[in-house]
């Protein structure tokens, strides 16, 4: 329990940020932050697996994307100017408040048994390797082949932006171009 | 409540195998002598052990630099700091004072709290991986089941902390730099981890004790079960090798960093303690990359041969850090700075592609010597290796040239 009323508050803090602060690398700064505050949590309810993943995907993967397209593009604060527009402001009353209103009708109707009295998860690394590999291999083998798809579509669409040719192999014994 | 495994039993005898345990066993026994509650003691072994680690790897570092320095120089045909006290030993010292006595300059389109965040937050994640590296067979200082994927997850945090000094100095040299920085480490991290699939593979385990208890014993009565010493382990080996040099940001991969190139790519508006923060990081990371590399290739605290046990384990395992340190600065040494579109086509065209091939290698390996085919493993894992390897070299020599590039971000 502790861990969870240290850490959410936190989380919560970070997560406004995240989406409140103007310039974008703040936002993307503080987003990496949520997501590694989030890992803290994993790791403190025990599930260290998913904490140590957690950290490695989306703080190690997915937050160096945001902040490298950040670096690459360099865009200016115009969130600060867009989100003062004041349809800006009603359509994320429309789009929050339904989704804020599940989830806390759900909390509360909600009765989860209590927890029983035992400390760490019982399932051992090798049980959750099996268990994801032949319970749930149809699973793994979709996502793999729609992250495979992704990644060729990447590399096209890359290709195919103008100025970067290097699809033609040098010669060697040919002079360099100047 | 949880069960705190502490030592209230009376101090357990030192040996010289046990030596480096010896300020937790110490710190832990006049705690409970005293009377301290069980969470003081469990506390004050922790930073008994977590301070053993530094202090051990921060005089490493202290001695790294002077070594580096004289080696470099004996290459280059020179002789290195000796100016400093006999044969310079001096030398960290009078660098510690001349960093410390420097002027903190802070450039003034900086972001003051992400300048200095960045050299706090690159420190950590190195002394962190250093913690779960297995030293000797009774001293890991934090021996995690999941040893391994801590390790990468805690170099994921430093490609953070390049890009919060990068953009946080508000200046093109920089930023530039960690460009440069954050692919390289993203791309050279792919073929490191990759590599180290195949050892997690044939071990079955992620915990790191685990990965060098299964490289003890002995082939033939004298050639030792590292992993290095079989087909699979030697292309894994040698691309990991690689690719930590290009993690660690060294020559010939330290183009994030090279004074010709971009002055000092991410570093170049820190002076003073903060640039010597930076230049922590990068050599206890170069540590705990090549001790991760021991641990996993070259068998960790084991000894090469049988008849050396008597040596304590880890004088074997520090013993072999100072040979692959050595090799890197020899590397260093010898070779030119790369490209950046050569960095990056290499990563991506070679050796992705080969640690890709590695594990399958692998996985044949384990599975054909555990059926009992252990000649047979050798003939159908060595063709797989080898055959990969010179198509990729003749494929990749063939696109050495620079691509014709149109740089649309550098006005």
């Amino acid at each position: 329990m502790l861990p969870l009323l240290i850490l959410s508050p936190l989380i919560l803090l970070a997560a406004l940020g995240a989406v409140w602060k103007a310039r974008p690398v703040h936002a993307a700064l503080l987003l990496a932050l949520t997501l590694a505050l989030i890992a803290l949590l994993y790791l403190a309810i025990g599930a260290y697996f998913i904490g140590l993943v957690q950290f490695m995907v989306y703080v190690g993967a997915v937050a160096i994307l945001i902040v490298f397209s950040l670096l690459i593009t360099r865009p200016g604060d115009e969130a600060e100017e867009i989100s003062r527009r004041p349809s800006s402001l009603l359509t994320g009353l429309i789009c929050t408040v339904p989704v804020l209103a599940v989830l806390f009708i759900s909390l509360i109707r909600a009765n989860p048994p209590e927890p029983a009295a035992s400390d760490a998860p019982s399932a051992t690394l090798q049980q959750f390797g099996e268990k994801l590999f032949t319970t749930h291999a149809p699973v793994v083998i979709t996502v793999g082949v729609l992250l495979t798809a992704v990644l060729i579509g990447a590399a096209l669409f890359a290709r195919g932006v103008q100025g970067i040719s290097s699809s033609e192999p040098f010669e060697s014994g040919k002079s360099l171009p100047p | 409540m949880i069960s705190l495994p502490v030592q209230t039993a009376s101090f357990p005898p030192v040996t010289l195998e046990n030596l480096p345990l010896l300020p937790k066993n110490l710190v832990e026994f006049l705690l409970g002598w005293v009377g301290a509650p069980e969470w003081l003691v469990y506390a004050g072994g922790i930073v008994a052990t977590a301070g053993t680690v530094v202090g051990v790897f921060l005089s490493a570092f202290a001695l790294l630099s002077l070594v580096e320095r004289k080696t470099l120089a004996r290459i280059q045909n020179r002789l290195g700091p000796n100016r400093a006290g006999w044969f310079g030993i001096f030398q960290p010292v009078a660098d510690g004072i001349k960093m410390l006595t420097k002027e903190d300059i802070v450039p003034a389109k900086a972001e003051w709290l992400l300048h200095l965040a960045a050299p706090v937050l690159i420190v950590v994640p190195p002394i962190l991986a250093l913690g779960v590296i297995p030293y000797g067979c009774e001293w890991t200082p934090v021996p995690l089941e999941l040893g391994l994927l801590f390790f990468f997850a805690t170099g994921t945090l430093t490609e953070i902390a390049v890009f919060m000094a990068g953009w946080a100095s508000g200046s093109k040299f920089p930023m530039l730099g960690a460009m440069r920085a954050i692919s390289q480490m993203v791309s050279y991290e792919l073929p490191l981890v990759i590599s180290a699939l195949g050892v997690i593979m044939v071990t079955g385990s992620l915990s790191l004790p685990d990965i060098v208890g299964k490289q003890g014993g002995y082939h033939l009565g004298f050639i030792p079960a590292w992993n290095l010493f079989t087909p699979w382990g030697l292309s894994a080996g040698i691309i990991f090798y690689i690719a930590s040099i290009a993690e660690a940001n060294r020559c010939p991969f330290d183009l994030p960093e090279g004074e010709s190139e971009i002055v000092a790519g991410h570093m170049t508006e820190y002076s003073g303690f903060k640039y010597a923060l930076f230049f922590m990081g990068e050599y206890l990371g170069l540590f705990a990359i090549a001790g991760l590399g021991i641990t996993l290739f070259l068998g960790g605290w084991q000894a090469p041969l049988p008849g050396l046990g008597f040596v304590p384990s880890w004088i074997w395992f520090f013993a072999k850090l100072a040979v692959v340190i050595m090799s890197y600065l020899w590397i260093r040494g010898t070779f030119p700075r790369v490209r950046i579109d050569q960095l990056m086509r290499f990563a991506w065209l070679c050796m992705i592609p080969m640690a890709l091939v590695t594990i399958p290698a692998a996985g044949i390996w384990t599975l054909l010597r555990a059926n009992g085919h252990g000649l047979f493993a050798w003939l159908v894992t060595v063709p797989l290796l080898v055959f990969p390897w010179i198509v990729l070299t003749i494929v990749y020599n063939r696109c050495l040239a620079p691509a014709t590039r149109k740089y649309t971000f550098a006005e």
